[in-house]
């Protein structure tokens, strides 16, 4: 093929995305919600990943005390506590109920003020001690030893946190894969059928074109351009949409939990990018190709259709 | 240039459109093909432009056996010949030059190609004047000369013509007639399909006539009989 004729081919591509452009806007809706469906379920497995990995990697431990104790029992069951084999009683700290809700008042910011009536008596927060493990090894034994000790009202345990984190990630992996999959036959359904929609209003061009001698490649190249640029555009914006979304949206979920680290976006984004534009590339280039088989095979005043 | 022997062709809804057809046309010949609706006479063209194939028999096209050409070869068959239709079939969209330069672009031929060649073109049929202009604002005379040019244009060694004549008035059929015999006069070999007999009998050119499927007349042969 001369550079003449591709460069033709490839006009005529855009010649049909711009002819053609309502549905080729409902193509590029619809592509993007599966791309957008499909990245935001990645995303956010990375980030449950992430913070899975980070959990798993954390040996410390609070431990929440009865609210009745008072100051004596509370140093008691510290003394109890760094007892344990599995204790380094050097970083057992002791984290009073008043430090504990002035921590969360500080990671609140200006909206801190909400909790400017739990102080004192009214603070509903325990009294606690931060403690560290020796070995993750024997995390369970450890925490079933802290939780016998008498005062002691509860344990933040991660292992919970991690099995809860296992079992959301996996349902919106199940519910991803389901609406991607529903989303991706609709997108090659409303492309192939943009396509065909393109090829109809061009028959008679199709029809001369066989007629004066043209190889079904070359009829091809300007549909298979057409859903290929629908892809490209619909990369390009929910790439963008994406990324612009990840940064506010990280930072509130790490106002609702403060223990949330958002992966740094700068980690993952050009693989967004080029994640998105490969796949929408290729879904509009089979849609295209999809759209054309039966079609091809027409001959002369059959083209008419 | 074309032969067939002992062709026939039934479509696949039981009309049988050619029956045991058998015929030569040599390089350079204008032949007119004559003959009713339905008797034959698309088919016959359809054969030849590897748009349908025969049910038996043998058809060999500027010295290809047609039962040989494989599907994917058929596009280049077809740059051998030139098309023009009894409904001009041009794109509205595209001015007089664009629908010329549309069938070179199609054979992969280089812009500087176009350039020099479609103006050119366009000149051989009377059009250079009109370059610019929009089928909608041509004659139908002028239109079938546009879908000439566009035939021309990649230098096909043969024109098919589908009633070329069938859609312009009487008096610029002659011209268009005319065109394709100082065409023929250039070398390329002329096949015409036509319902006009007052054409055939002014251009006195070779004339086929099909019936029900057969040939029932054909000059050349009458020629040879009384030559012989």
């Amino acid at each position: 093929m001369t550079p003449s004729s591709l460069k033709y081919l490839l006009k005529e591509g855009f010649k049909n995305v711009w002819c053609n452009r309502t549905m080729s806007l409902a193509s590029v809706v619809v592509l993007i919600s599966c791309l957008l469906l499909t990245g935001a379920a990645v995303v956010f497995s990375m980030n449950v990943n992430e913070a899975m990995a980070s959990l798993e990697a954390s040996n410390s431990l609070t431990v929440y005390l009865d609210e009745n104790l008072n100051n004596l029992e509370s140093i008691a069951v510290g003394n109890e506590i760094k007892k344990l084999d599995n204790i380094d009683p050097t970083q057992c700290v002791y984290v009073p109920k008043d430090d504990a809700i002035q921590k969360y008042t500080n990671i609140l910011g200006e909206d801190g003020e909400i909790l400017s009536g739990l102080t004192g008596e009214n603070n509903p927060l325990p009294n606690a001690y931060r403690v560290t493990l020796i070995d993750l090894e024997k995390y369970d034994e450890t925490v079933a030893q802290i939780s016998a000790l008498k005062g002691v009202y509860k344990i933040n345990d991660v292992s919970d946190i991690a099995d809860k984190l296992t079992s959301m990630d996996q349902i919106v992996k199940i519910v991803c894969i389901c609406v991607v999959t529903f989303l991706g036959v609709v997108s090659l359904f409303i492309i192939s059928n943009t396509i065909r929609v393109t090829m109809y209003s061009r028959r008679l061009e199709i029809s001369i074109m066989k007629s004066v001698g043209a190889t079904n490649g070359f009829i091809r190249i300007p549909f298979v351009v057409e859903g290929m640029i629908i892809g490209l555009i619909s990369g390009a914006l929910s790439s963008a949409l994406l990324l612009l979304a990840y940064g506010p949206l990280a930072g509130a979920i790490s106002g609702i939990m403060a223990s949330f680290q958002a992966i740094p976006m700068v980690s993952f984004a050009w693989w967004i990018v080029l994640g998105f534009l490969g796949a929408g590339i290729l879904v509009g280039m089979v849609g295209g190709l999809i759209s054309m088989g039966k079609y091809l095979k027409k001959e002369g005043d059959s083209i008419d259709w | 240039m074309i032969q067939f022997r002992n062709v026939s062709k039934t479509y696949s809804n039981g009309t049988v459109a050619l029956r045991n057809v058998n015929l030569d046309v040599d390089k350079g010949e204008f032949v007119f093909i004559v003959g009713s609706s339905g008797a034959g006479k698309s088919t016959f063209l359809k054969l030849i432009m590897c748009e349908e194939r025969p049910e038996s028999g043998e058809i060999v096209v500027n010295g290809h056996k047609l039962s040989e050409v494989r599907k994917g070869d058929v596009p280049y068959l077809r740059r051998t010949m030139g098309i023009v239709f009894q409904d001009f079939r041009l794109i509205h969209t595209m001015n007089v030059y664009d629908n010329v330069a549309f069938a070179m672009h199609v054979v992969g031929a280089s812009n500087r190609m176009i350039r020099k060649r479609v103006p050119y073109i366009l000149g051989v049929v009377g059009l250079q004047d009109k370059m610019k202009c929009r089928p909608a604002e041509l004659s139908g005379g002028e239109q079938q000369r546009v879908g000439l040019a566009r035939a021309l244009v990649n230098n096909p060694k043969m024109i098919i013509a589908d009633e070329p004549t069938g859609n312009v008035d009487p008096e610029l059929s002659f011209e268009i007639v005319d065109l394709l015999s100082e065409i023929n006069r250039r070398g390329t070999t002329i096949l015409m399909v036509t319902h006009e007999h007052n054409l055939v009998r002014h251009f006195n050119r070779r004339v086929i006539e099909i019936h029900d499927g057969s040939i029932v007349a054909d000059t050349a042969a009458m020629q040879e009989e009384v030559m012989a």
